[in-house]
């Protein structure tokens, strides 16, 4: 064990402001441990309204059956397929920051990963609303679990990509909550050990489990977390990768290319870590937490969205070439004529504009570190990111192979949207409840990262910057 | 709710004065029972003298159950409890079978990892245990000393102190944990006779 | 003494020379007995020209994921691979020569040689009776085929080039002088950018996809990154090893090839995971247009092949490198590398040579012939040591005005 705290002075400090362990606790729990104020209320109501007509949309759908989403050919499924894998995507980028940033041990992680793994929790129970109330009888959903039955196949096919589904996404849900929670642990214990109310005593008492920071139970807890970072990792890679298979095992021209599993990946994280953006921009003013969600972090959030935006903007441009020089007929017309001509044309190029032109943008520095410029971006990517999914529904499936397929006006019903709403509404009451009664940092690792990586910190770095590369390593790297 | 202990607490502000706390009285032969943290701080269960943990290793047994199971399960349905065609692909479709067997591998090793965890720190809603502060989980680095029956208390709180603790005292605490609730104080062991 | 001036030793040399050597002679008498001079169509002119191919696109991919490497960790911000930067550096040095070799073979092949069995979309009078490759002949074409070669291959020296001048430049320049470092960060999201446009894209189809003129992947461009980069990763692990065992390199430590084992491990998985996608999704959709090229790879003479790529490449990192205790072994480290050095040499093999050798494909003729490619692999295997080795000597070892370098010596996994 090194002492020795430190870190190049090249890095931008991750905690602004002079800080102690206690000042650390003392910001992050202070939301917590205020009364709601107006702003959280007024975004709290609004958010349990859209629920609530989300839920009745649900209750026509399923009472008169889903002739109410106008479901009566393949490309009825458009607008709801769009939004689960919309939603599915942007419950990617969490687990991506807590993971697979920690195995590169991205420092700057430690301020957004645990909003982010909320986020990402909350966007997967989002996204499985749309297959479970797509089903039409809801009641039979269970039809899905691999259990011996009387129905006939007796088991169910574990060679169809759908079914490969129920499992990616109840395992991702699952393990993500499991990640998610052994990091709140020690957080939540914090709140009880300094609670002054009974009810919240009690509360977080409840929560936390029990924990009481033992050496023992933290290194434990590292490994833990080693590990399932370990194993998030090409879970996150597989679930998209799987939603993706649904599409790609098919023949349907436009769906089925091979370069699918990567590409919807990159496409996940993209809009994933757009959202973190809209989230956290809202976050830290709404709740000062500037000092922990910085600029840096900011920026560094803004370079993956333009990593991954180039890497979608390749993959598109792959398709594009591919299937021109595939030489088949069918693929070349879905591209050519459908995709970014005809009567959606609209939507390739709103797609091609809002996820790969647009985020070029961020190649300057200037933009990056742009709050307001960022807010307006992260919304456009979801934008993009949305009529990705729509155009490789639509624009593939209204000129199917079946003429009784096909459709130019497909437009949603009123219950549809209003399902859709619903999912906001769902999604953004979890999140302001999470953001009221849990901390939205992770206390323990920012206290983790402080020393190294704190403002006032770092200030004292720069007399070990000054020494020469000889002289320090002999000082510092062997003084173990 | 067994047995009570009697423990010299140490509370330090700053893993620089921590660790050589730590070897120090590790020196003089005293048994830090531990040292409750705020946050992991690196090397300290080297310092404490603890072995690595293998949780990983029952993690990776759980991932290999799961990856079994699937794969059994799935072959022995669509081979000979009901083999069905399906899309002419032969009975055994081994490709089909590979996301499914790595979602059980990585969910098996998951939630027996976090089960292992949780037994083995002894975690669960309800339970309680004894902190012996409360900041232990704000700021401070609490080291607690087991002491027996040739322990000198003065002795220990003596070192302590001159090794930069900022708070010294001495508290009796029952061993283990109990159920309990956080907002109610617990008279568990305070009217008890103290056995050593 | 801090060794920071890496000299080459006269066993190094031998060894470089002596592989080059049966390389040379692995190529006379593959001329000689492969009857090279004979007719143009044969096998063995096929044969010939299939393994110059294979080698030289490989070993130069290698090298160009070398300078990847360098881009994604300074792009990244990453500090640990400070101590060991010189070793890509060193490696990317290659791009020059087998820039040089690949561009003369593929031109060489493409105009020299009367063969096309290998791309036969070079034959226009073939072009003219098959449908598909009139079709595609606005990108198979032989200009097309030059101008972007010689563009692509121009580009990667160029920005390697200019890295490595500014890289030395700060050894140079005052300490604490950061502006060499972002300069570094403007060249390395150039390469970033040029890398997705040509590894990431467009070359792989260019040079090897071509081979199967008729069919195509979307995926086979970041497959063939995915490979080359695996490799890439391991050859910079076996130079850090071989400069820890001569003595040099002492701020890096069993930590930094824990790191470097991470990458390795991971992205064979993540290679696997191309791999698999690929395979899958043609599998099952069973398109006959798609599953032509896996026939003869899954089928016939090469399925020994087919199996032992994954099993090199898949299960033996995963089972090996899996343990933290063996990412920081130097043996094992070593032997994987080696192994999926030697493992990814064979994915390229079995990209190119089926397609290569169509009709040649069931007797087992060319695998026969498996000496003989690993000949011609000795001989470039020799020359990347001789060039690097030599790369190596030009600088110190330690970038030590690199303003991540002390954060690189008390690095800790």
């Amino acid at each position: 064990m090194s002492l020795l705290k430190y870190e190049s002075t090249l890095r931008e400090p991750l905690v602004d402001g002079e800080k102690t362990y206690h000042q650390v606790t003392e910001d992050i729990c202070r939301p917590v441990e205020e009364k709601a104020n107006t702003g959280w209320k007024i975004g709290f109501t609004i958010s349990v309204a859209l629920l609530l007509f989300g839920i009745y949309s649900v209750y026509r759908e399923v009472t008169y059956g889903i002739g109410q989403w106008n479901l009566n050919k393949t490309i009825g499924w458009g607008w709801d397929i769009t939004n689960f894998v919309w939603w599915v995507g942007i419950g990617h980028a969490g687990t991506l920051i807590s993971a697979i940033l920690l195995l590169f041990r991205q420092g700057w992680r430690t301020g957004v990963n645990r909003a982010a793994e909320a986020m990402t929790i909350f966007a997967v129970m989002c996204a499985g609303q749309f297959p479970i109330f797509h089903m039409g009888r809801v009641w039979d959903a269970f039809f899905v679990l691999p259990y011996a039955n009387t129905r006939g196949p007796l088991w169910v096919n574990f060679a169809s990509p759908l079914l490969w589904d129920v499992f990616a996404i109840s395992t991702y849900f699952t393990v993500s909550l499991l990640f998610w929670y052994s990091g709140l642990i020690p957080d939540f214990a914090t709140i009880r050990d300094r609670a002054k109310t009974k009810a919240r005593k009690l509360w977080y008492g409840v929560v936390s489990f029990g924990w009481t920071g033992s050496t023992k139970h933290w290194q434990r807890h590292e490994s833990l977390s080693l590990v399932l970072a370990g194993l998030s990792t090409p879970l996150v890679l597989s679930v998209h990768t799987i939603v993706s298979f649904d599409f790609a095992t098919s023949v349907v021209p436009g769906w089925h290319t091979t370069i699918f599993p990567p590409y919807f990946v990159a496409g996940a994280i993209f809009s994933g870590f757009a959202m973190v953006q809209t989230l956290m921009l809202v976050t830290r003013k709404v709740m000062k937490l500037d000092d922990y969600i910085t600029l840096g972090h900011i920026e560094a959030m803004n370079k993956v969205i333009v990593l991954t935006g180039s890497i979608v903007g390749i993959a598109y441009l792959t398709e594009l070439f591919m299937a021109w020089y595939g030489g088949s007929k069918f693929e070349y017309d879905a591209f050519y004529k459908y995709r970014i001509a005809g009567p959606y044309g609209w939507s390739y190029w709103t797609m091609m504009t809002c996820n790969v032109i647009s985020p070029q943008l961020f190649w300057s520095k200037k933009l990056r570190r742009n709050v307001a410029f960022t807010f307006i971006m992260s919304i456009v990517v979801n934008i993009g990111m949305w009529f990705e999914r729509f155009v490789i529904i639509v624009t593939s499936v209204y000129r199917d192979y079946i003429p009784s397929s096909w459709s130019v006006y497909y437009r949603p019903t009123i219950w549809e949207v209003g399902f859709y709403l619903g999912t906001f509404g769902l999604f953004f009451t979890c999140y302001f409840l999470f953001s009221k009664f849990a901390p939205v940092i992770a206390i323990a690792e920012i206290k983790h990262v402080l020393k190294t990586s704190g403002e006032s910190f770092k200030e004292k770095m720069d007399v070990i910057e000054k020494e020469s590369v000889d002289h320090f390593a002999h000082e510092h790297a062997h003084a173990h | 709710m067994g047995q009570v202990k009697k423990y010299v607490v140490g509370c330090f502000d700053d893993e620089k004065v921590l660790f050589p706390a730590v070897k120090k009285v590790r020196a003089a032969g005293y048994k830090i029972q531990d040292v409750y943290t705020p946050m992991p701080v690196h090397g300290l269960d080297h310092a404490l003298g603890m072995r690595e943990t293998s949780l990983h290793t029952a993690g990776f047994i759980y991932g290999i159950t799961g990856t079994t199971t699937a794969l059994v399960c799935m072959s022995w349905i669509f081979t000979s409890d009901w083999p069905l065609n399906i899309g002419g692909k032969p009975h055994l479709p081994l490709p089909a079978f590979i996301p499914i067997t790595f979602e059980l591998t990585v969910l098996f090793a998951a939630v027996g990892m976090v089960l292992t965890f949780c037994y083995l720190c002894q975690l669960a809603p309800f339970v309680k245990k004894h902190h012996f502060h409360e900041r232990a989980t704000d700021d401070l680095m609490v080291m607690v000393i087991e002491c027996t029956a040739k322990t000198n208390e003065e002795e220990v709180k003596a070192m302590l102190n001159s090794n930069g603790a900022v708070e010294v005292n001495v508290q009796e605490a029952p061993v283990g944990w109990w159920l309990g609730r956080y907002d109610r104080p617990s008279k568990l062991f305070k009217t008890r006779e103290v056995a050593y | 003494m801090i060794k920071e001036q890496f000299e080459i030793t006269g066993r190094y040399k031998q060894w470089a020379y002596a592989l080059i050597g049966v390389g040379v002679l692995a190529l006379v008498l593959g001329f000689v007995f492969l009857n090279v001079a004979g007719d143009a169509n044969s096998f063995g002119v096929t044969k010939y020209w299939a393994v110059l191919m294979h080698n030289s696109i490989y070993f130069l991919l290698v090298a160009v994921a070398a300078m990847f490497f360098i881009s994604a960790t300074t792009m990244a911000m990453g500090g640990w691979q400070t101590s060991m930067r010189r070793v890509p550096e060193a490696i990317s040095g290659y791009v020059y020569v087998g820039g040089a070799i690949a561009l003369v073979i593929l031109l060489g092949y493409v105009f020299g040689s009367q063969n096309t069995a290998i791309y036969h979309w070079k034959d226009a009078e073939h072009v003219a009776h098959d449908k598909v490759l009139t079709w595609k002949k606005g990108f198979l074409n032989p200009t097309f085929f030059s101008i972007a070669t010689i563009l692509v291959i121009g580009i990667w020296m160029a920005l390697s080039y200019w890295y490595r001048k500014v890289s030395l430049a700060e050894d140079a320049g005052a300490p604490g002088d950061r502006s060499y470092f972002w300069k570094t960060i403007i060249i390395c999201a150039a390469f970033i950018v040029v890398y997705g446009l040509t590894v990431g894209s467009t070359t792989p189809w260019l040079w090897l996809m071509s081979i199967d003129a008729h069919w195509f992947s979307t995926m086979y461009s970041w497959y063939t990154f995915a490979s080359s980069w695996v490799a890439g990763l391991s050859l910079i692990m076996l130079f850090i090893v071989y400069l820890k065992n001569q003595g040099y390199l002492e701020y890096v430590n069993e930590e930094h090839i824990h790191d470097v084992g991470k990458f390795i491990f991971a992205f064979s998985i993540f290679w696997t995971y191309l791999w698999f996608s690929q395979y899958m999704l043609i599998w099952y959709s069973n398109q006959p247009e798609e599953t032509v090229y896996f026939q003869p790879r899954l089928h016939g003479a090469y399925q020994g092949i087919f199996y032992l790529n994954l099993i090199i490449n898949f299960v033996a990192p995963i089972l090996i490198l899996m343990k933290r205790s063996s990412k920081r072994n130097y043996a094992t480290v070593t032997f994987m590398s080696v192994v999926l050095i030697f493992g990814h040499w064979l994915d390229f093999y079995q990209m190119i040579m089926p397609g290569s050798l169509k009709g040649d494909v069931n007797d087992g003729n060319s695998i026969g012939l498996f000496i003989f490619d690993m000949g011609v692999a000795a001989g470039f295997i020799g020359l990347i040591m001789l060039i690097v080795g030599n790369k190596l000597t030009k600088a110190s070892l330690l970038p030590k005005n690199h303003p991540f370098v002390k954060e690189s010596i008390v690095h800790h996994t």
